[in-house]
């Protein structure tokens, strides 16, 4: 009987294409939003990403994210290197500083602070260089973080500091080792230029010294933003910063739980990602509600079929069996389809340069969508075949 | 009657009765029906629209809840039986022959006719050799691939009457067959159902409007108003025994 259910399925061609191409549609949704969310979280989190080798984060209490900070007392870096358990612990500075460029024209900058002595948490050149460049005067490493077209330079000289105004609409370049930007009137002296982990939102970092990152950002008592602790062998990191805590009081988390800490704090208070999500949700649903109606509409319009079936013999149970089989099939298929067609997509997305991360949940969300929508459809077309009254067959039509 | 020893009780209807819905639309299809049909015979049961002919056949072959009487069907009371039970005995006993022919159109003649067996269990293999000389005993032999919508109307029934007996049913019910052909088709579709379907211990119930086929009968049964009003002996009568 499965293969006449199935003979019943792919009967009305044009039906069972238009099922599978809403279902796949469905499946791609969800895993693309899924996988596009994702995405965007894996850049949110970037800073802890590219810190790999630190076990613990240590911030002040009240801090839940990478991307809303304020500063502890410098005191605190030689408490935490105290607690026992610590093997290093490098400080790392976090600001926002508006540079100018020669011509007149600004932009706002992350500046990221790292330890003067071991340089940790400083990107890769671009062109392969080592970070030690940060060690002379003013010295900065230049990233565009995601973002494009935002870090130009005049192409002449005579463009450069001028003295006669700004030269905002003078021929322009990309800013280039060697080039000067200024802040807070201090210079920064770019001796690089880096290609780390693209940020959200995007936004140009300036990689420098803790020293000169308090030479440029804006005056303020306090510059310690993190402090990056590194665990004794065989002690986890969970267990570090639990003790950390209890020593100083600081809050510190495991990178892991650090970077779960900031998708939350995403999710919680992000306008931005909370519009992503609702637009998301609401594509979704639309997926699943057309998917539903088809696969509803599908076993409705057999309903005869079905009570003909019936009358010769089928019993209920061969009867569901029949329409579990019908919504299988297509939920499977459909799904397949979808996931491809969202791998290929993704894939071209992903080279684009937007945040498409196909993760290991991914496509078990936009499966397991599926199949939950199927099997309510099914379940919700099958009541009015259990509840066939079988001498409807004898009517007229 | 002197027959009626010489044959087997296939149907035993006393005082049934049926009515649909409740209060003021409420109607009583039935009012009290006593009928025997007999195995190897062809019963037609004659009326006019809305005597509550298709609702008396519906209740014999385990279709529909009948709301009082007495109702024993190849030795079975349907009331005792569940509603599994229920299924699966019309699956093994009892044969369907449509008005609207009721194929379904996704699969073709051959796999049509096989719905039977295949819902008691048989294999498809097995199925296949049977189905064949179903649909060759109402010779549509030739046209097993053919969609329904290939197939004219008569085609259409004749596969419907294959698909009626092919699991071999002690009894075949049929609904106005031959109201949606032409009187030569329905003339061809008497002969076939007398000749392949009716057999000693098979007994047939059609329902019909047609007077040009009663001649088949070996009996009919007139009812009017939810009543039988008379039973007579068909022209076939002689020839059972
Ligand atoms: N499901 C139903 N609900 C309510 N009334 C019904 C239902 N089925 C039949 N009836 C009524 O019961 C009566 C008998 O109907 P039935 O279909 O048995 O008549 P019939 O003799 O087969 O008529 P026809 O020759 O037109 O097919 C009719 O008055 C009909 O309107
Ligand atoms: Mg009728």
């Amino acid at each position: 009987m499965l293969y006449i259910a199935l003979k019943m399925l792919m009967a009305d061609r044009a039906k069972y294409t238009g099922l599978l191409l809403g279902i796949a549609f469905t499946a791609f949704l969800v895993t693309f939003a899924a996988a596009y969310f994702s995405g965007f979280m894996t850049r949110g989190f970037a800073l802890i990403a590219e810190n790999g080798a630190a076990d613990v984060w240590v911030m002040d209490a009240a801090v839940e994210s990478v991307e809303q900070t304020i500063n502890m007392p410098d005191s605190a870096l030689d408490r935490i290197r105290g607690v026992e358990g610590v093997r290093y612990a490098v400080p790392l500075a976090l600001g926002t500083v508006d540079a100018r460029f020669p011509n007149g024209r600004f932009q706002t900058f992350q500046v990221i602070g790292v330890d003067d002595a071991t340089l940790a948490g400083a990107p890769v050149l671009k062109d392969g260089g080592v970070p030690t460049v940060l060690r002379a005067p003013d010295a900065a490493i230049i990233d565009d973080g995601g973002t494009s077209g935002k870090l130009l330079t005049p192409v002449l000289k005579t463009d450069q500091w001028p003295h006669d105004g700004a030269h905002l609409e003078a021929a322009i370049r990309e800013l280039a080792v060697g080039d000067e930007l200024l802040a807070n009137d201090q210079r920064i002296k770019v001796v690089g230029r880096s290609e780390t982990l693209p940020r959200f939102p995007p936004r140009p970092l300036i990689y420098t010294t803790f020293a000169n990152a308090a030479r440029i950002l804006p005056q303020e008592r306090h510059l310690l933003t993190f402090v990056l602790a590194t665990a004794e062998p065989g002690l986890s990191p969970n267990d570090l910063a639990q003790r950390i805590h209890a020593r100083t009081g600081l809050r510190a988390r495991a990178s892991e739980d650090f970077k779960t800490d900031t998708v939350r704090w995403y999710l919680v208070n992000s306008e931005d990602v909370g519009d992503m999500a609702a637009m998301l949700i609401l594509a979704m649903s639309v997926g699943f509600g057309v998917t539903g109606v088809l696969l509803y509409i599908f076993t409705y319009e057999n309903l005869k079929q079905y009570a003909v079936l019936n009358a010769m013999g089928a019993t209920p149970r061969v009867l569901l069996s029949m329409i579990f089989a019908q919504t299988g099939i297509c939920a499977l298929t459909g799904t397949g389809l979808g996931l491809g067609a969202c791998v290929l997509v993704g894939e071209i997305t992903a080279k684009a340069g937007y945040p498409f991360r196909m993760m290991w949940f991914t496509p078990l969300l936009g499966t397991v969508g599926v199949l939950i929508v199927s099997l309510t459809a099914a379940a919700i077309s099958a009541r009015p075949v259990l509840k066939l009254q079988p001498a409807v067959v004898f009517a007229g039509r | 009657m002197s027959t009626d020893a010489n044959h087997e009780i296939a149907v035993r209807c006393q005082g049934v009765t049926k009515t649909y819905g409740t209060g003021v639309a409420q109607v009583a299809a039935l009012r009290g029906i006593d009928l025997d049909v007999r195995q190897g015979e062809l019963l037609m049961l004659v009326g006019p629209s809305g005597c509550g002919k298709t609702t008396l056949i519906s209740i014999i072959a385990a279709i529909l809840d009948k709301d009082g009487g007495q109702c024993k069907v190849l030795g079975h009371d349907l009331e005792q039986m569940s509603q599994n039970d229920r299924v699966r005995f019309r699956g093994k006993s009892i044969g369907f022959v449509f008005q609207v022919f009721n194929l379904l159109p996704s699969l073709t003649a051959l796999e049509n006719v096989a719905i039977p067996l295949l819902l008691n269990g048989v294999p498809r293999g097995r199925a296949e050799e049977r189905v064949r000389s179903a649909l060759d005993s109402v010779g549509l032999g030739e046209r097993m691939n053919a969609y329904p919508a290939q197939l004219s109307g008569g085609q259409q029934q004749r596969v419907a009457i294959a698909r009626a007996l092919v699991h071999n049913p002690k009894l075949i019910v049929c609904d106005e067959p031959t109201s949606n052909l032409d009187h030569k088709t329905g003339q061809d579709m008497m002969d076939i159902l007398r000749g392949v379907a009716q057999s000693p211990d098979r007994a047939l119930i059609i329902v019909t409007h047609d007077p040009r086929i009663l001649g088949f009968a070996d009996r009919i049964a007139y009812m009017d108003d939810g009543r039988i009003t008379d039973i007579i002996a068909g022209k076939h009568r002689g020839q059972l025994q």
